[in-house]
C-alpha cells in the first residue's frame, strides 16, 4: 500500500472529527519504522491539528491505551502478529464510546485501508442514518467513505437539529410567560411618584424570569422528552465531561446582567428616594396596634393620613414600642418604624392619585397585628386645605366631644370599644361606676380617680383577664385636661 | 431490651427528674439571696437548661468521656448498639448510619408536626374573617411552623451528611462518632423545648424572634424558644466540626478534592457555614435571652438598646443558613442526574466550585433583610450589588444541570422525577430571588406574600424535593427492600402540582397587598379566592407528603428485597451488601477514576469496582487511615 493513499485517508478521517479539539492518534505496531514513519507523516501535516498519543507494540499496551489514553483514531499495522488484529477487533465490537479505527497493510501491496467507525446512534440517529443508506443503495459504498457521506455528517446535523429545535420551544415559552406575566394583573394600583421606577424595575424583572425560566424549562422538557432511555437499551449516553468555554459564557454573561441589574436597581432606588425642596413634613407614630399621624406645621394630631395630591410628603416614623412597618401597597414604598430615640426613619411619598388607601403595618407587631390599619385619604390641595381648616378650628365646648377626639388621635379605640364588643382591653361601654375584678383578686369601682391612675400607671390595676398592654408614653403625654376630657367621655358611654 | 432502657425513654425521664432539680435549686437560691421565691421566667429557663443536660446523661451518650476522663478505656464502638430492630434507632449507637436514620427520622417528625401547624392556620386563612383561631394562636402557630421546621430541615442536612459522607469517601465512620451521637441527641431536648413554647403563653414574634417584640415578659414561652434554638445551634456547630474533619482527613486513598462525588464537596460548603456562622445565631439570641432574664437591655428601645443590632447579628446566621438548607439539596440533584441520565455531570469542577462559591458569597448578602428596616442608602446598594452576586453560581448549576440531561439517556425512577422537580421549583425560587435583592422592588415586597412565595419555593426545590428524592434512591441501601415505585410517583405529583399552585399564588397575593403573618386578610385587596388556592393547595402537598411517609414505612416493612445497585450507580457504597450496620467497608478501596465517568467503557470509579461488576472483588491496596 502506497504512502499517498495513507495520506488521503487520514486527511479525509479528520475532517471527520466534528470535536474542534486535537485528534488524537494511537499507532499500534511492533515494528518501530511503522510507527515512526505514519507519526511523522502526521506532523508533516499541521492543518491536520492531531496529536500521536501513544505507540504501543503488543495488544496489553493496546488495551490499556484505549482506557487510559481515550485516543480518537487507532491506526492498526494489518499484518502485526503481535497487535493481533482480530482480537483487537473483537474487543473494539464489544465496546461503546466513539472510536474509529483505520487497519492497512503494508505487505499486501493494495491500495485500500479497512475503516471502522464505532459509535453509538440514538433511535431517531439510526433512523437518518437507514435514510441515507436507502439512499445511496445500488451504489457501491465507496471506502473510505468521502467526507459529505461519513455518518458522522447526521450526527451533526441531528446535534443542530436538537438545539434548533428546542430553541424554538424555549422562544414560544418565553412569548407565552412574558404575556402571562403582563396579563395577570400582579401589582395594585399605582398612586405614588415613586412607583413609577419601581414598577419599571419590576417590568425589568419580569422579562429577565420570563427569559431564564423558559430557557431551562425548554431545554428540560425537551431533554425530557427527546432523550429518554429506549426500553431495554441498557447503555450509558454519549461521555462528555464539560465544556469551559460553555461555563465561562455562562459565568460571565450571568455576570454582567446581574451587575446592569444591580445598578438599574440602585438609580431605580436613587429615584424613590429623590427629595422635593418643600415636602410636606408628617410624623408617623406606630404603637401596638393605631397608627397616629402628626402635621407639625398645623398642630394636627389625626388618626387618619390625610394627604394633598401631586406634594411630596417627608414621613418622619417612630415607634413607641416594637417595630412596626409602614406600608401603602399603591404608593410601593415601605419603611419600618423603630422604637428608642435617634431610631427614627425618613420615607418621601408623592401621591398623585386622589382616592383612599390604607396603611397596613407590613411588620409583624404581636397579637393585632393583622388588624394595623389607617385609612389613607388622598385629597385634591383645596380638599385639603379645608380638612386642614376644620382640624385646626375651635375647640369645642362640650367635654365630651373633646374626649372623643383625644382617644381618637392617641388610638385608644384600637384596644377599647365603645359598644362593648371585646377587644385587648376593657370596653369603656357602661365601665364608669361599675365594679370589676382585678386580677389580683381585689376588686375596684370604676372612677375618676381610678381612670387617671389606669392610664399615668397602667401596670398597678389591671382588670381581670387582660395584660397591661398599654403604650408607654401615653401616660407622660396626655395632659391633665386632656384626661380629664377623657374621662367625661368615657363616663357618656352608658 | 426494656424500653426504660432506651436512650429515649431514659434520657426524657432524667429530663423531668433534671428540670424538677432544676427549679428547685433556683428557689432556693432566689430565697437565699433574698427575692421572691417564684418567679416563672428564670425558675423555668434554669430548669429547662438542667433538663436538657440531665437528658444527655440519661441517654448515656456521654458515659464513654466519663470513663476516658477517669483513665478508663473504652473498646471502639463495633458491632452497633444492644438494640434491634427499630429500637436501634431511639438508642445511642456511634454508627454513623444509624446516627443518619436518626436524624432524618426524627426530621421527618418534626417536619410533619410544622406542617400541621400549616395545616392549621391555612384552614383559617382559606376565608377572610377570624373563624376559629385566636390572633395569639395564629401568631404562635405562624412562628412554630417557622422555627420548627427550621429545625427539621437542620437535622434532614445532617442526616443526609451523617449517612452519606463517610460511605461516599470510604471511611468507616466519621472523625469524632461519639461527637455525632451527642450532636443528635442534643437536639431532642431542643425539640421538647420549642414545643413546649405552646404551652407557655405561645410566641408571636414568627420565626426571627426581632426584640423588642420578643422581649414581651408575658411570655415566658419566647425563653423556651431561644433556648430551643440556641441547643440546636449547638448541634449544627458539632455536626459542622466532624464533617469538616471527616472529609479533610479520612478519604480513601486516590481521592484527591476533585474526584470526591459532588454531595461531598456541597457538604463541605454546608459545613463551612454551619461550623462558624451559627455562632452569631447563638449570640444574638443568648442576648435576648439574658434582657429577659437578668433585665439586661441590649435590645430595650428605653434604655438606648438597639434593636437593629439584632437584626445584624441575627441575619449574618440566618442568612447563610439558607445555603446550609439548600446546598446539600442541590447536591443531591447534581450526584443524581448523571446517575439517571448515564452521562458524566457537566463541568464537575464548576458545580463543584460554584458550591464554595455560594457559600463565600453567602456571607456578604445578610443586609438584604434590612433594606426596609432604616439602612442608609449607600449601605442598601452595596448590598444589592453582592447579593444578585449568588446568581452568578447558582447559574452555573443550573446550566451544568441542562448539560448533563442534554443527550443523555434519561429514565425517570421516582427519584428522577423528584430531582427533575426540585430543578424547577428551584428555578422557580431562584427567579423570584432579584426583585428582592434590589432595593427599589423590595420596598414593595418585603414581608409579604411574595417573599412566603419565594422562600418556600427554594425550601421545596432546594432541600424537600431533594432530601425526598435522596430517601427514595438510597432505600434500598438503607433498607435493602425497594419502595413502591406506583406510589412513590402518585406522592410526586401531588406534590409538584400541589406546589406550583401554592407558590405562584402566594407570589401573586403578595405583589397585591398581602402582608405576610396576618391571621385575617382584607377582602377588598380582591385575594379571596387565591387564599383559598393556596390552602387547598397545600392540603395536596401535604397529602404528597403523606404518600411519600406512607410509602417508606410501609415498604422497609414489606417492600421487595432489592437487587444490589439497583441504579447501577458508581459510588462506592453500591457495592457492599445491604443493609449494613457496624464497619462499612470489611476492605478498604482505592480510588482510580473519575466519579461520574457514565459512558466511558471500561473506567472505574474505584477498586470496588465498575458498574457491571459484582461487588467487592478487587485487590486492595493499604488500609485508610481511620479515626
Amino acid at each position: 500500500m502506497g504512502i499517498r493513499n495513507v495520506k488521503t485517508n487520514l486527511s479525509s478521517l479528520t475532517t471527520m472529527n466534528s470535536s474542534p479539539d486535537q485528534l488524537r492518534v494511537l499507532i499500534a505496531s511492533s515494528h518501530p519504522l511503522f510507527a515512526q514513519g505514519i507519526s511523522s507523516l502526521l506532523e508533516k501535516r499541521p492543518e491536520m491539528d492531531t496529536e500521536v498519543v501513544g505507540m504501543v507494540s503488543t495488544i496489553d499496551e493496546a488495551m490499556d491505551a484505549l482506557k487510559n489514553l481515550h485516543p480518537d483514531l487507532v491506526i492498526v499495522d494489518y499484518d502485526d502478529d503481535q497487535v493481533n488484529r482480530e482480537e483487537f477487533l473483537a474487543r473494539f465490537v464489544e465496546g461503546e464510546g466513539r472510536l474509529r479505527v483505520v487497519l492497512f497493510s503494508l505487505k499486501e501491496g493494495g491500495d485500500e485501508a479497512i475503516v471502522y467507525d464505532r459509535r453509538t446512534m440514538a433511535a431517531s440517529q439510526i433512523e437518518d442514518w437507514l435514510d441515507g443508506l436507502s439512499q445511496r443503495t445500488g451504489e457501491p459504498e465507496p471506502l473510505p467513505v468521502e467526507p459529505d457521506e461519513t455518518p458522522e455528517q447526521p450526527k451533526r446535523r441531528d446535534s443542530m437539529r436538537h438545539l434548533i429545535l428546542a430553541g424554538l420551544l424555549v422562544a414560544v415559552l418565553i412569548v407565552g410567560s412574558y404575556f402571562l406575566l403582563t396579563t395577570i394583573e400582579l401589582l395594585p394600583e399605582q398612586a405614588s411618584l415613586q412607583a413609577k421606577p419601581i414598577d419599571d424595575l419590576f417590568r425589568l424583572d419580569f422579562i429577565a424570569i420570563a427569559v431564564l425560566f423558559s430557557l431551562i424549562i425548554g431545554l428540560m422538557v425537551y431533554s425530557i422528552v427527546v432523550f429518554r432511555r429506549r426500553k431495554g437499551d441498557e447503555t450509558d449516553g454519549p461521555h462528555i465531561e464539560g465544556n469551559s468555554r460553555l461555563e465561562v459564557v455562562w459565568t460571565l454573561v450571568p455576570l454582567l446582567f446581574v451587575l446592569f441589574l444591580a445598578y438599574y436597581g440602585s438609580v431605580a432606588l436613587g429615584k424613590t428616594t429623590a427629595a422635593d425642596p418643600q415636602p410636606l413634613r408628617m410624623d408617623v407614630i406606630g404603637t401596638q396596634w393605631s397608627w397616629r399621624f402628626e402635621y407639625p406645621a398645623y398642630g394636627i394630631i389625626s388618626t387618619e393620613m390625610v394627604m394633598p395630591v401631586n406634594k411630596q410628603a417627608l414621613l418622619n416614623l417612630s415607634s413607641t414600642d416594637v417595630i412596626h412597618s409602614f406600608w401603602v401597597p399603591e404608593f410601593r414604598v415601605k419603611q419600618d418604624l423603630l422604637p428608642g430615640e435617634d431610631f427614627e426613619r425618613e420615607l418621601r411619598v408623592t401621591p398623585i392619585e386622589v382616592g383612599e388607601y390604607k396603611v397596613r403595618c407590613a411588620e409583624l407587631c404581636g397579637r393585632n397585628h393583622y388588624d394595623m390599619l389607617a385609612p389613607v385619604k388622598v385629597l385634591s390641595q383645596a380638599d385639603f386645605d379645608a380638612w386642614v381648616e376644620a382640624q385646626t378650628g375651635p375647640v369645642s365646648d362640650d367635654p365630651v366631644l373633646r374626649g372623643q377626639a383625644v382617644t381618637q388621635q392617641y388610638g385608644c379605640l384600637a384596644c377599647h370599644s365603645t359598644d362593648g364588643s371585646e377587644m385587648a382591653g376593657p370596653t369603656w361601654l357602661g365601665v364608669y361606676g361599675s365594679q370589676e375584678a382585678l386580677n389580683d383578686g381585689t376588686s375596684v369601682t370604676v372612677d375618676r380617680e381610678y381612670i387617671i391612675k389606669s392610664i399615668r400607671e397602667p401596670g398597678i390595676q389591671i382588670v381581670a383577664g387582660f395584660q397591661n398592654i398599654m403604650p408607654a408614653g401615653i401616660g407622660a403625654d396626655l395632659t391633665d385636661e386632656q384626661i380629664e376630657d377623657v374621662i367625661a367621655f368615657i363616663e357618656s358611654l352608658q | 431490651m426494656r424500653f426504660y432502657k432506651l436512650s429515649l425513654f431514659r434520657g426524657l425521664g432524667f429530663m423531668l427528674v433534671g428540670t424538677f432539680i432544676g427549679v428547685v435549686i433556683t428557689i432556693l437560691i432566689r430565697l437565699l439571696i433574698g427575692l421572691p421565691a417564684w418567679n416563672a421566667e428564670p425558675i423555668l429557663v434554669v430548669g429547662a437548661l438542667f433538663g436538657a443536660i440531665a437528658f444527655m446523661f440519661g441517654t448515656r451518650v456521654m458515659d464513654d468521656w466519663f470513663k476516658w476522663a477517669r483513665g478508663i478505656d473504652t473498646p471502639e464502638p463495633a458491632e452497633d448498639s444492644e438494640a434491634e430492630g427499630w429500637k436501634r434507632f431511639i438508642h445511642v449507637s456511634f454508627d454513623h448510619k444509624v446516627i443518619g436514620i436518626q436524624y432524618g427520622l426524627t426530621s421527618i417528625l418534626i417536619l410533619s408536626v410544622a406542617g400541621l401547624f400549616a395545616m392549621i392556620f391555612r384552614t383559617e386563612l382559606a376565608q377572610p374573617g377570624l373563624q376559629f383561631l385566636t390572633p395569639d394562636g395564629f401568631n404562635t402557630l405562624i412562628s412554630l411552623h417557622g422555627i420548627v421546621n427550621i429545625g427539621g430541615i437542620l437535622l434532614g442536612v445532617a442526616a443526609m451528611a451523617n449517612y452519606l459522607v463517610p460511605l461516599m469517601i470510604g471511611a468507616n465512620d466519621m472523625a469524632f462518632p461519639r461527637l455525632n451521637a451527642f450532636a443528635y441527641w442534643i437536639n431532642i431536648p431542643a425539640i421538647v423545648m420549642l414545643l413546649s413554647t405552646i404551652l407557655l403563653g405561645g410566641v408571636d414574634a414568627g420565626w426571627t424572634g426581632y426584640p423588642p417584640l420578643s422581649e414581651n415578659l408575658a411570655k415566658i414561652g419566647f425563653s423556651m424558644f431561644f433556648l430551643g434554638v440556641y441547643l440546636i445551634g449547638l448541634s449544627s456547630i458539632l455536626g459542622g466540626l466532624n464533617l469538616i474533619t471527616t472529609i479533610i482527613r479520612m478519604r480513601a486513598p486516590g481521592m484527591s478534592y476533585f474526584r470526591m462525588p459532588i454531595f461531598v464537596w456541597s457538604t463541605l460548603a454546608t459545613m463551612i457555614i454551619s461550623l462558624t456562622a451559627t455562632q452569631l445565631i447563638g449570640l444574638s439570641f443568648q442576648m435576648v435571652l439574658f434582657d429577659r432574664v437578668f433585665g439586661m437591655d441590649f435590645f430595650n428601645p428605653n434604655q438606648g438598646g438597639n434593636v437593629l443590632l439584632f437584626q445584624n447579628l441575627f441575619w449574618f446566621y440566618s442568612h447563610p443558613a439558607v445555603y446550609v438548607f439548600v446546598l446539600p439539596g442541590l447536591g443531591i440533584i447534581s450526584e443524581l442526574l448523571p446517575v439517571f441520565s448515564r452521562k458524566p455531570l457537566f463541568g464537575y469542577r464548576w458545580v463543584a466550585l460554584s458550591s464554595m462559591a455560594i457559600a463565600l458569597v453567602g456571607f456578604f448578602v445578610w443586609a438584604h433583610h434590612m433594606f426596609t428596616s432604616g439602612m442608609a442608602d449607600f449601605l442598601r446598594v452595596p448590598f444589592t450589588y453582592s447579593t444578585l452576586l449568588v446568581a452568578v453560581p447558582t447559574g452555573i448549576k443550573f446550566f451544568s444541570w441542562t448539560g448533563t440531561i442534554w443527550r443523555g439517556k434519561l429514565s425517570f425512577q421516582t427519584p428522577m422525577l423528584y430531582v427533575l422537580g426540585a430543578i424547577s421549583i428551584f428555578l422557580l425560587g431562584g427567579l423570584s430571588g432579584p426583585p428582592n435583592a434590589t432595593v427599589a422592588t423590595d420596598l414593595h415586597i418585603h414581608d409579604t406574600y411574595f417573599i412566603v412565595g419565594h422562600f418556600h419555593a427554594t425550601m421545596f426545590g432546594g432541600y424537600l424535593f431533594p432530601f425526598v428524592a435522596a430517601a427514595y434512591f438510597w432505600f434500598p441501601l438503607i433498607t435493602g427492600r425497594m419502595y413502591s415505585e406506583r406510589w412513590g410517583k402518585i406522592g410526586f405529583w401531588l406534590m409538584l402540582i400541589g406546589f406550583y399552585f401554592q407558590s405562584l399564588f402566594q407570589m401573586q397575593t403578595g405583589l397585591l397587598g398581602m402582608r405576610r403573618r396576618i391571621a385575617d386578610y382584607d377582602p377588598a385587596l380582591g385575594v379571596d379566592f387565591q387564599q383559598l388556592v393556596v390552602s387547598i393547595a397545600g392540603f395536596v402537598v401535604g397529602l404528597g407528603l403523606l404518600v411519600f411517609i406512607t410509602n417508606i414505612l410501609v415498604s422497609a416493612k414489606r417492600g421487595q428485597v432489592a437487587e444490589q445497585n439497583p441504579w447501577r450507580s458508581r459510588s462506592p457504597e453500591w457495592y457492599i451488601p445491604t443493609p449494613v450496620w457496624g464497619h462499612n467497608y470489611e476492605k478498604p478501596f482505592e480510588v482510580v477514576g473519575e466519579p461520574y465517568d457514565y459512558g466511558l467503557e471500561g473506567s472505574d470509579y474505584t477498586s470496588l469496582g465498575g458498574v457491571a461488576d459484582t461487588p467487592a472483588d478487587s485487590a486492595v491496596p493499604e488500609p485508610a487511615a481511620a479515626d
